[in-house]
């Protein structure tokens, strides 16, 4: 038993008020019980905890602790360069910890959006008298007072109505507006007609309501806090980051104790080994990676805006490529939300929309267009678009006709119909328009070619398997009826019995023509789309078939049927190959969503009202509607679509499959260029040969000339054959043995080689001996180093063709297709000469400038890393045919 | 119907506040349910304004009639002193065997309740309590009770049995949740588990807790939802509306609860419905 169900006396009992309403004393002592009628902020992080957690997650620790052992290095050793390093390091962890902070920030606005929807002043009647009272001082018990354009300040209970009507659409989506009053009424309180909520608004009439629930105990509070508290958890790449980042640190700091242990072995001092300990820690971390990883998601979330979808949060762009499930609202997004007139049933015969003639006598016509309450303002036409729809056919069929409405019985979704009475050309008629379950039991006749006949058995069977034929077409049918009051004065109560039955009226929402090839797409590439929506199950499934949505019959559950079910039966009905959700409110969604993602699917969900909120926040990727969509969903979603078209999410799944391939590929790129910086280290160590390769220069490579070239590749375009793969597996690792491998033991190796071979180039050119040592400002030893630098930048510019692809051949997409790969290297170039070839690069690199001799004989190494991993994607493609055939 | 009867003497404690009188009838309703005595009690601590002390008089005095009217054997008593140490006197004077007392939004904002009147109870007396927090006073009966457990509980059949009795009360559904922790392994991460999966870890305590529902022939659904305890059972309970929630008491201590915070605390503060929060006393 709820509120609702109780009598208006009961309920002030139950809330301990009277007619008079609450005192002042009470009321305050009420308010220190109950809390403020606010929306709270319930578990809101304060923004320090949110700007310390961006410089405080694994990947920022493991960066901080490079740049600790940095600093502590440049304090045992001075003018090594790791002061530098140290704050290079730290300024990469504080831009990167900005730009993502912002982006959050700016992500968590849709509370604010949903308290814009409660009213600052409320009228209450305290102490026996009427006052006007902050809304937030609202309490249970108190009786607040409603009329025309009020919003409701808190869940309430009706104890006095005339004629009033209220808008839920904040709450269940549906923006028709409801018949409300006093009575006590079984049933869910959502659905009472005695119940107003908070954050609703009054459309017409007045009444008097008892307040039961303030602040977050209300249904409102209720959206509120599941928009503040669901979580969709965090992104793959992100979870792909955390574990490749404790990968490199338990690698990195392995390495580290192994060359310690090694330096004490063959006889280095202890602080000694210490420093180069630390070096092989530095050079293991990839400084460059979180930077490379949040520009290219930026330049992804470009792309995507090209594509007509705004996205929201970065790591949404990879997210939206690893989606598996899309669950999509119908009107709107698979069709075009633009409602026509299609087909007319009318003396028993089915005639299309075109064909029908009539004059401005016919019933069926004055029937659509006086029972219709949208209006033409100039030329516009204004209101629902069934209504308008309804409306622009009559006028198109007949012309303005002319009559003055008297009266009006307002839809009502638990009555599904509307009628209204008016005075035409000195007759008086009566129209009643609405469902056909409603409309035809209260029909007595049928009117066919001017001559009214009774409605017997066969032909209620004939009207209602027009109706199914209609519905079939995936058409939305309504039922017109009128009857004849000139020479009668009608009550209100016998409007609707006695009926005429005037036909059927089928209106079509055409399906948008980009959809069945994007859902052609979504199967090729393994992606269920299923399709959440208000409408009938028979409309439903006439335009899942039409679009291509469904072949077989599919399994329709309709809202009812969800809200009895079990999760278990749920899951068991989602496990079927088609489903359609049909007569489902925006509550619903975040159910389906729920049993989806516990299921182990990636989620994408599309909503456009203030209820889909919860539902969007808790998939992992919310797409609001642009267009159509409230300030909420728009707020609380991930995406954002601007066209409000499914097939641009399609688009966007698709760019964000580029990005997550991209993503591998810099990866590979900026993981090559590990090796020939950690080997230096280990021929030092073991060989006891002067350092290769010094820590400012890995800097220059890590922060430096990998950049642009790392980032050009983030931008290359998808494959051909990227939507016809299944969504990666959720246990699918970013950096998984065959990238690790190919970046560490096959073209990190080779650049190591002409590192080292850049090196020995010009010290045995200047008559080195082996095992001579040299200072460290010795001008050879510098050039060597310089030679060494030079060697891992002319084969990272080869390896960046390489990391195109790691199955195709370099020249397979177009050697020309990304121009940003040229950019990329051209810069990488300029940044080299200027650290090879400029007093302020030589001084900062400690570099010198190296004759051009030493480019050319380092080329053929570049050639050589080209050819050797063309050849290996050939003899893997020729395997990998062999095993597929 | 004898041997579901563990409570033949309940006390709901009325004071000046409408939550009170709230959390007094779900102790009528139960004590109609199980044909107990019920004690309805008003102590009037020292500095009590005369309006308050009119506002608890009032309140006791239409329990009483409610009482009456419903059949349902009752008392009231009034007392002067201290509300923890007068109530104690009446639970051991007439073998009380369950107190409902409501919690004060105040005590809500007060890490693990520390010196609130409801901690006292909770502590101090001998007999069970069930500590009452009123946020909605819409659902008169609860139809969808949520009943969050953990994998080691203590009292499993007093638990199972006063859950059996508020769901026979008001005619109610029970869903049963429990917030596992969550797999991870260092290298590989999160592992994701199906609720088929989770249901094969179910603890034995959590089936015995089932199993005396099915006994008691209660309506029940189990739920499992790895995660943070407080945040799932609140996102829960407001995403399926549930009517009222009922846990078990925390059971850490005061070190603990600061260092791990307390799910029992937070959800306090967060519920969408009522909130009955119930320390046990009769051994399994």
């Amino acid at each position: 038993m709820k509120i609702n169900s109780l009598t208006k006396d009961e309920a002030l009992r139950a809330l301990v008020s009277t007619d008079e309403g609450l005192t002042e004393a009470e009321a305050v002592k009420r308010l220190s019980e109950s809390g403020p009628n606010e929306i709270r902020e319930t578990r809101k992080k304060s923004l320090i905890i949110r700007a310390l957690h961006q410089i405080t997650h694994f990947l920022a620790i493991l960066l901080w602790t490079a740049a600790m052992l940095s600093f502590l290095s440049e304090y045992l050793h001075p003018g090594e360069g790791m002061m530098p390093l140290g704050l290079a390091i730290i300024g990469v962890i504080m831009i990167n910890a900005v730009f993502t902070f912002v982006q959050e920030y700016r992500a968590e606005k849709a509370i604010e959006a949903l308290k814009m929807l409660l009213p600052f002043f409320v009228k209450v009647i305290r102490d026996g008298m009427e006052k006007e009272v902050p809304s937030r001082e609202i309490v249970p018990g108190d009786i607040i007072y409603l009329s025309e354009g009020d919003r409701v300040p808190a869940d309430s209970r009706l104890i006095e109505s005339s004629l009033l009507r209220v808008n839920n659409a904040s709450l269940t989506g549906e923006s028709e507006t409801l018949n409300r009053d006093s009575l006590p009424a079984e049933g869910e309180l959502l659905e009472s007609p005695n119940i107003v909520f908070a954050g609703t608004t009054i459309t017409s009439g007045s009444g008097k309501a008892l307040v039961f629930a303030t602040g977050m105990g209300t249904e409102f509070g209720r959206i509120a806090h599941l928009t503040i508290a669901v979580e969709a958890g965090p992104s793959p790449l992100q979870q792909e980051i955390i574990r490749m980042t404790r990968l490199i640190a338990v690698l990195s700091t392995l390495m580290g104790i192994v060359f310690f242990a090694a330096g004490q072995v063959i006889g280095r001092g202890f602080w000694e080994s210490f420093l180069f300990a630390v070096g092989i820690i530095v050079a293991n971390v990839p400084e460059g990676l979180l930077p490379t990883v949040t520009l290219s998601l930026a330049m992804g979330s470009q792309r995507m805006a090209k594509r007509r979808a705004l996205i929201k949060t970065l790591t949404s762009v990879e997210t939206l490529g690893s989606v598996s499930v899309i669950c999509t609202d119908k009107t709107g997004t698979i069709t075009q939300n633009n409602m026509t007139v299609a087909k007319i049933w009318h003396g028993f015969t089915v005639l299309d929309a075109r064909e029908f003639t009539g004059s401005s006598s016919d019933p069926l016509l004055r029937a659509v267009r006086f029972c219709n309450n949208s209006k033409v303002i100039g030329n516009q036409y204004r209101g629902d678009p069934t209504e308008i729809a309804l409306l622009r056919f009559a006028i198109d069929k007949a012309g303005d006709m002319q009559g003055e409405r008297i009266m009006e019985i307002p839809f009502d979704s638990d009555r599904k119909m509307m009628t209204t009475l008016h005075a035409i050309d000195g007759l008086k008629l009566s129209f009643t328009k609405g469902a056909m379950e409603s409309v035809l039991p209260l029909c007595t006749g049928l009117l066919n070619s001017g001559r009214t006949v009774a409605l017997d058995e066969q032909i209620k069977k004939d009207a209602l398997a027009a109706y199914h034929d209609l519905m079939d077409k995936g058409l939305r049918v309504l039922a017109f009826a009128f009857n004849d009051y000139s020479d009668q004065t009608p009550e209100t109560q016998h409007l609707e019995s006695g009926l005429i039955f005037l036909g059927l009226i089928g209106l079509e929402d055409p399906p948008r023509p980009e959809v069945p090839a994007a859902l052609i797409k979504c199967r090729d590439a393994g992606i269920r789309v299923i399709m959440i929506t208000g409408d009938g199950s028979r409309t439903a499934v006439a335009v899942a078939r039409e679009i291509g949505l469904v072949n077989e019959k599919p399994l329709v559950v309709e809202g009812s049927e969800l809200a009895e079910m079990t999760d278990r039966q749920l899951r068991e009905k989602l496990s079927s190959e088609e489903i359609i959700f049909s007569r489902m409110a925006p509550k619903h969604k975040m159910r389906v969503v729920t049993v989806l993602k516990e299921e182990g699917k990636r989620v994408a969900v599309t909503g456009d009202g203030v209820n889909d909120a919860p539902a969007l926040k808790k998939a992992d990727i919310g797409i609001a509607m642009g267009l159509t969509g409230t300030d909420v969903a728009k707020e609380a979603a991930d995406m954002i679509l601007l066209d409000d078209n499914f097939a641009t999410i399609v688009n966007a799944v698709e760019e964000g499959r580029a990005v997550y391939e991209n993503i591998r590929k810099f990866m590979t790129y900026i993981l090559s260029s590990n090796i020939p910086e950690i080997v230096p280290y280990l021929l030092f160590i073991l060989l006891k040969i002067p350092l290769p390769l010094t820590i400012m220069q890995i800097l220059a490579v890590d922060l430096g000339t990998d950049m642009l070239p790392a980032l050009a590749l983030g931008a290359e375009k998808p494959t051909p054959d990227l939507m016809k793969k299944p969504p990666r597996a959720p246990g699918e690792r970013l950096l998984n043995r065959g990238l690790l491998g190919r970046a560490y033991l096959f073209l990190g190796p080779i650049e190591a080689a002409a590192g080292m071979f850049g090196f020995f180039f010009v010290l045995l050119s200047g008559g080195w001996q082996w095992k001579e040592p040299l200072a460290p400002d010795n001008s050879l030893y510098i050039q060597a180093t310089t030679a060494c630098l030079t060697a891992i930048i002319i084969t990272q510019a080869a390896n960046v063709f390489a990391c195109r692809s790691a199955q195709r051949s370099v020249f397979v997409p177009g050697f020309f297709s990304n121009r940003l790969i040229f950019s990329g290297i051209a810069f990488e170039f300029a940044l080299q000469f200027f650290i090879v070839y400029h007093p302020w690069g030589n001084k900062i690199f400690s570099t010198a400038p190296v004759p051009i001799v030493v480019w050319l004989v380092l080329i053929p190494y570049a050639l050589l890393l080209l050819g050797a991993d063309e050849a290996r994607k050939a003899i893997v493609g020729r395997r990998r045919q062999r095993c597929s055939s | 119907m004898l041997s579901l009867i563990m409570y033949h003497k309940i006390l709901a404690a009325v004071n000046e506040h409408l939550n009170s009188e709230v959390a007094a009838h779900y102790a009528l309703s139960l004590a109609k349910e199980l044909n107990a005595k019920l004690f309805i009690c008003f102590v009037a601590g020292k500095g009590m304004s005369q309006n308050n002390r009119r506002a608890a008089e009032d309140a006791t005095r239409r329990l009483f009639n409610e009482a009456i009217d419903l059949g349902v054997q009752a008392e009231s008593i009034a007392e002067m002193g201290e509300p923890v140490a007068e109530i104690g006197k009446i639970v051991r004077h007439e073998g009380i065997s369950l107190v409902f007392a409501s919690t004060r939004r105040e005590d809500i904002h007060k890490r693990f309740f520390t010196g609130t009147i409801a901690r006292s109870l909770s502590l101090k007396l001998s007999c069970s309590v069930a500590l009452v927090r009123v946020v909605h006073s819409g659902r008169v009966q609860p139809s969808k009770i949520l009943v969050p457990l953990k994998a080691r509980i203590d009292h499993v059949d007093e638990r199972g049995r006063f859950a059996a009795h508020m769901a026979k009360t008001f005619g109610s559904k029970v869903f049963v949740f429990h917030t596992p922790k969550p797999i991870a392994k260092f290298f590989h991460g999160g592992i994701h588990l199906t609720p088929q999966e989770w249901e094969k870890r179910i603890s034995n305590d959590i089936a015995r807790f089932m199993d005396c529902l099915s006994r008691y022939k209660v309506e029940h659904e189990g739920r499992l939802l790895p995660g943070k305890a407080a945040r799932n059972i609140t996102i829960e309970a407001f995403a399926k509306r549930h009517d009222l929630i009922i846990m078990g008491a925390s059971e850490r201590n005061l070190w603990a609860s600061l260092l791990r915070s307390s799910p029992v605390e937070e959800v306090l503060r967060e519920t969408p419905c009522d909130l009955i929060i119930l320390k046990p006393r009769h051994e399994d």
